[in-house]
């Protein structure tokens, strides 16, 4: 629509957004189906994602506390321990390490495991070889650059083994990532369904203006301008369902928050609900419903050219 | 300004709505389509708007050969003609003004140029008072004079009328044609389709007689009683 003749006219983009916002507002009912269509489509991808994010945090956080265990052979000697000792003060990769001499480590044993101490009683000698426990960096353990600082480390005289703590964090990883495809196959499909949810609805609203479309091409106007308002109207109802669907899933974030304040699941909520999503992925689902709205009006308003009979 | 060549326009094996159709309409002339219902009168107006296609032949508007012309460019085309139809196609829910500025965004005029282009043009249809009337509001002949005026906007080179004066009554029907001579006196040729030969009769202009999809060469001389001129619209605008 234009203006009322007091008002100011619009021009072609302000009638765009004049009429798309009009017909949202008109067809109130039917916008809503497709909104709600979208918002439960990247909900369901927003929850993975939330999920998949926080387990890839859980894994970043405790991954700086890793662990790594340099066991070096019973016969070490002095000079063999303080070339160890050498290298891994050398490497950024190491943030702390301390020395368990065999002695250390038989009475941390014995003081862990109080009821295997009989079993050290009957032994002849300390079977506990002298090692470091080094405590790591944030380091990527799929990193190839440091898989070379172990081979390099397992190189150096004295020592028999190095052990390291990374399976469960690859564990996660694979964890997160699988849910993270999960989440964008399952939002993904809901998606395709929404799209043409929105689609109907403007196939809908064009064959309810098929009138004043006919009155627009017999004017000259162009297929742009006809269709633009088309578009713009799948593209509010995308946007509209992007940011109702962050709302509920930060409505659901804070929800899980609360329910989960008891100490019986408080640690399993701190693991998959510490933080919320970042922006970048907030704005990525409110275009990825803007995507899908301008996909599905595109299917239709693609349909609509002007018939041409003979 | 308008040339059929050997038009035909079928639309199935059994149905031809135009059968070798020559005609020709110069610029600035007043041409009345006349025959009766079916003979093919919307079909030619179709066919100049290229809302269809000839099955065979050519037809020229203006310099330009609608068979060669790309969809991308029929935009541009359309913008200078002005339609208008027997059941006006206002858009209700758009006041006067509205259906007027609704057009001219369509067509790209500046925005600040409507209230000024639409002021002007329903002063020439002695409509400016009812700027923002609806349409429902207003009486046949009125929506028929908004219908004009938006027709008008664009200052057209070619008028096209599809039974412009079919739902209203001969009072109104004078007030309408009286805008459409108007129109053509100001320099816009104007292509009128009708079977109310008593409004032909009274214009007294060129006739173009369509039977069964042919034209009728004979009678289109025989159909205007009136001399061609000036003073008869004046005539006829005073009834």
């Amino acid at each position: 629509m234009t203006a009322e003749a007091g008002e100011r006219p619009l021009g072609v983009f302000g009638y765009f957004v004049h009429e798309a916002l009009r017909r949202l507002w008109v067809y109130k009912r039917t916008s809503m189906v497709a909104i709600g269509m979208i918002a439960i489509a990247l909900l369901t991808l927003g929850t993975f994602l939330l999920v998949s994010e926080n387990l890839n945090h859980a894994v970043d956080r405790w991954q700086g506390q890793s662990q790594l265990t340099v066991f070096l052979v019973r016969e070490a000697t002095p000079a063999q321990i303080e070339g160890v000792r050498t290298f891994l003060a050398g490497e950024p990769s190491f943030s702390k390490f301390t020395y368990v001499s065999r002695e250390a480590a038989y009475a941390k044993f014995r003081k862990h495991f109080t009821q295997l101490a009989p079993v050290l009683d009957d032994l002849d000698q300390n079977p506990f070889p002298p090692s470091f426990e080094v405590q790591l960096t944030k380091v990527n353990v799929n990193d190839p650059k440091f898989t070379k600082l172990l081979g390099r480390l397992r190189a150096v005289g004295g020592i028999d083994d190095v052990q390291l703590d990374w399976q469960w964090v690859s564990r996660l990883r694979r964890i997160a990532g699988v849910l993270s495809l999960v989440g964008l196959v399952a939002g993904g499909i809901l998606a395709v369904a929404a799209a043409f949810t929105i689609s109907n609805v403007i196939r809908l609203t064009m064959f309810l203006y098929r009138e004043e479309i006919d009155i627009m091409r017999l004017v000259g106007a162009t297929e742009a301008t006809i269709r633009g308002p088309f578009l713009l109207e799948g593209v509010f109802q995308g946007m509209c369902g992007g940011l109702l669907a962050v709302g509920l899933l930060f409505g659901l974030f804070h929800g899980v928050h609360a329910l989960g304040a008891g100490p019986a699941s408080a640690l399993l909520w701190e693991f998959l609900f510490s933080e919320f999503l970042p922006w970048p992925k907030l704005l990525a689902l409110v275009g990825g419903g803007v995507a899908a709205g301008l996909f599905g009006s595109w299917i239709s308003v693609r349909e609509a050219r002007e018939e041409k009979a003979g | 300004m308008i040339d059929f060549y050997h038009v035909t326009k079928r639309f199935d094996r059994y149905s031809v709505a135009l059968h070798d159709v020559n005609f020709h309409a110069d610029k600035g002339e007043f041409v009345f389509l006349t025959g009766p219902s079916g003979a093919g009168k919307s079909t030619i107006l179709k066919l100049i708007l290229r809302q269809l296609v000839p099955s065979e032949g050519q037809i020229v508007v203006n310099g330009r050969n609608l068979s060669t012309l790309k969809r991308a460019q029929l935009p541009t085309f359309r913008r200078e003609i002005g339609m208008v139809f027997q059941d006006f196609k206002l858009i209700e829910r758009m006041t006067v003004f509205e259906n007027l500025s609704f057009v001219m965004t369509v067509l790209r005029v500046p925005p600040r140029d409507h209230k000024k282009k639409a002021y002007a043009v329903l002063r020439a249809v002695n409509l400016h008072h009812r700027l923002n009337a609806y349409p429902p509001q207003l009486s046949g002949g009125e929506q028929q004079r908004v219908a004009i005026a938006r027709a008008l906007i664009n200052d057209p080179f070619l008028i096209i009328a599809d039974e412009p004066t079919g739902n209203l009554d001969p009072d109104l029907s004078a007030d309408v044609m009286q805008i459409f001579i108007e129109a053509n006196l100001r320099g816009s040729t104007v292509l009128l389709a009708t079977h109310d030969r008593e409004l032909i009769r009274r214009t007294g202009r060129r006739v173009v007689y369509l039977e069964k999809g042919r034209v009728g060469e004979e009678r289109q001389q025989q159909q205007a009683e009136l001399p061609e001129s000036p003073g008869t619209f004046m005539q006829w605008g005073s009834l």
